[in-house]
């Protein structure tokens, strides 16, 4: 059974159609990720969840009940802004307590049972020694266990997080991004994870949901998003640099950089597709050579390889050599609707 | 050329533009603060009037008479309580109406616009409206409160057909502060409205999510980080109610008897109707140093609040 069900979910802003009917269940104890680019409706889809936004139309689910209408306090969800939105004038003792008070008529908790949970969620954040601080006297790292403590005293049956990590510096998100899954999966809350941040999604997702213009594109893991794209706006938005899209007569298709590669270096040259690829500059990467130039036929297409910096084979601006990309990695796209297609309808035979 | 060479034009040099545009304040302050507030200390040690203006030193001597008066004593007291008990009000009246104004609803902007007025309209214009509708006999209020059978023969406020609202002593005390209230009330407003609406949506938000209802938002989240934005709206509505003397001058001229008599009315009343400049001046300077002190306190206390 899933935690939340979302059906034909719309949510209109005047002509401006931000949620343009989702449909999504989401699983217990899976980290979720909405992935899409700013925009795309992802924020207001987790605003829809949590109960601040009313949809236009649609209906969800949380366990078995209808919450569509009903308040932020009666979905058993909680939430963690991007800005952390830690009340400043309190401690963070009072700051990870202030659910629990607000709370406190229907769940019908004394003193003691209150600063016991708030004692134990801090205990299990390390941040029990920071009870008494305000918060700008905390680092971000700091400042983002507080919110998920806070988030997460009440035990909630949904965790939201909206693009927690981008307050913080690069060096610090990476560890934080460890933390917040391990927390996660030791917890064995169900999470959701709003970022426009591909790596991010990549690296935390148990799946990612990839949205734009209001719709979701694609449900799937991570390597499911990325090596089997629906359509032609997931295969670019994952990867970097993105992926290269030609165009043939009736539908377009597409390779990844690091799939391009000289024709001597493909494990099955048999099985692969070959272009002559037309050198104009090369980026040292350190890891990789990024080769940017074009292939036969496509001159006005720019078209990048990825070469691992282990290849010593020369490689020389101006000059022309035979790439290569393995059938399987060659992906179609109808040319109208963006969508995948099979090499077959293609009409594709290399 | 090269370059673009920016110290061509005149405009172009910093020290000048920077004269340039502090100069309006600086003249504002020097001439039309800075020197009057010169003058009056100058007059305060003086025995200057307006029959002889020869500014001769005098020492305290002013002061010492005039706090040695029991008018003035009576003045100052008095004073200080039509502050303080306005300012509840207007404090009250102001956070209630700020959050309403700060509210989703429609005709906001057509309440926010008419409830600006006695704000936005002349004092001296105002206070003739208020004088008219708090009338002795033609009183517009008298009128309603007549209507209702609330005044006149076997009526529930007074067998009378009028209140006598700046009359009686009770009443024009009352009228009084009413209508501070009912001036000063909108610019609080505002300012409360613009702390309000600094808040971050994300932290009224984070409030919904953890179950917070109105109230508690209001009590616990709102009103403590807007706390320093009142501080100040209470500071202006302080000093200038502090200082002025227009209501009265319109409304009473301090009557009946001193009831309603203020320390900028009595101030006018002994230095330019009374013609004796330095004892006008003393009065008038023995708000100063309890203002200053009052200012200073209050913006300390704004910014030890501060929390963002």
């Amino acid at each position: 059974m899933s935690v939340v069900e979302i059906s034909g979910l719309r949510k209109h802003f005047d002509a401006v159609r931000a949620v343009d009917g989702v449909d999504l269940s989401i699983q217990p104890g899976e980290f979720l990720v909405i992935l899409g680019p700013s925009g795309c409706g992802k924020t207001t889809l987790m605003r829809m969840i949590a109960g601040l936004e009313k949809p236009t139309a649609g209906s969800i689910h949380i366990g078995d009940a209808d919450v569509t209408e009903l308040p932020p306090r009666k979905r058993g969800v909680s939430m963690v802004f991007q800005s952390y939105a830690l009340y400043p004038h309190m401690n963070v003792y009072n700051n990870i307590a202030f659910p629990l008070k607000a709370q406190r008529r229907e769940k019908k908790f004394d003193r003691a049972t209150m600063r016991g949970k708030v004692e134990a969620i801090a205990r299990l954040l390390e941040i029990d020694t920071l009870l008494d601080r305000r918060p700008r006297q905390l680092s971000g790292g700091q400042r983002q266990r507080v919110a998920i403590a806070r988030a997460m005293v009440t035990q909630p049956a949904v965790l939201l997080l909206d693009e927690p990590l981008s307050n913080l510096d690069a060096k610090l998100r990476a560890n934080a991004r460890d933390e917040l899954k391990d927390f996660q999966r030791s917890s064995n809350i169900t999470a959701v994870f709003v970022t426009h941040d591909q790596i991010e999604a990549m690296g935390l997702g148990d799946r990612i949901v990839v949205m734009a213009e209001g719709k979701i594109q694609q449900v799937g893991t991570p390597q499911r998003i990325y090596d089997d794209p629906a359509n032609e706006f997931v295969a670019t938005f994952l990867g970097s640099p993105s992926m290269n899209i030609l165009r043939a007569q009736s539908h377009r298709f597409g390779f990844r950089p690091e799939h391009f590669l000289p024709k001597t270096l493909q494990d099955n040259p048999n099985n692969s597709v070959s272009f002559d690829y037309f050198v104009k500059r090369v980026e040292y990467l350190g890891s990789d050579r990024l080769i940017y130039g074009y292939v036969g036929g496509h001159e006005n297409e720019l078209t990048l390889a990825k070469v691992p910096s282990n290849v010593r084979a020369a490689l020389d601006i101006e000059n022309e050599y035979e790439f290569a990309v393995q059938r399987e990695n060659i992906k179609y796209f109808h040319e109208a609707s963006g969508e995948r297609i099979e090499a077959q309808m293609a009409g594709a035979d290399w | 050329m090269g370059r673009l060479s920016l110290g061509s034009f005149p405009l172009d040099n910093r020290r000048l533009i920077g004269a340039l545009f502090l100069t309006p304040a600086l003249l504002y302050i020097v001439l039309l603060v800075g020197f009057p507030f010169i003058l009056s200390i100058a007059f305060g040690f003086s025995d200057v009037t307006v029959g002889n203006t020869d500014l001769s030193f005098v020492g305290f001597r002013n002061f010492l008479a005039v706090w040695e008066n029991d008018i003035f004593r009576q003045v100052f007291e008095t004073t200080i309580r039509f502050t303080l008990i306005s300012q509840v009000f207007i404090l009250i009246f102001a956070n209630i109406l700020a959050v309403i104004f700060t509210q989703d609803f429609t005709g906001k902007w057509f309440a926010r616009f008419i409830f600006i007025l006695p704000w936005a309209t002349p004092v001296s214009l105002a206070m003739i409206g208020w004088l008219w509708m708090l009338d002795t006999k033609y009183s517009s209020i008298d009128y309603l409160l007549l209507q209702l059978g609330l005044l006149g023969r076997g009526g529930l406020l007074s067998d009378n057909r009028n209140l006598f609202w700046l009359a009686a002593p009770d009443l024009a005390q009352i009228s009084v502060i009413f209508v501070q209230v009912w001036r000063m009330t909108p610019l609080a407003t505002v300012i409360l409205m613009a702390g309000l609406s600094s808040i971050p949506t994300d932290i009224l938000d984070q409030a919904e999510v953890d179950g917070s209802r109105f109230m508690r938002t209001l009590l616990q989240i709102k009103l403590p980080l807007i706390l320093p934005i009142m501080v100040i709206a209470l500071l202006f509505s302080m000093i200038t109610m502090f200082g002025d003397m227009t209501v009265v001058y319109v409304l009473t001229r301090g009557g009946p008897v001193d009831y309603t008599r203020v320390l900028g009315l009595y101030s006018f009343q002994v230095g330019i109707e009374g013609g004796n400049l330095a004892q006008g001046a003393a009065i008038s300077l023995f708000a100063f140093p309890l203002l200053l002190a009052m200012a200073i306190f209050m913006l300390r206390t704004a910014s030890r609040a501060e929390v963002r």
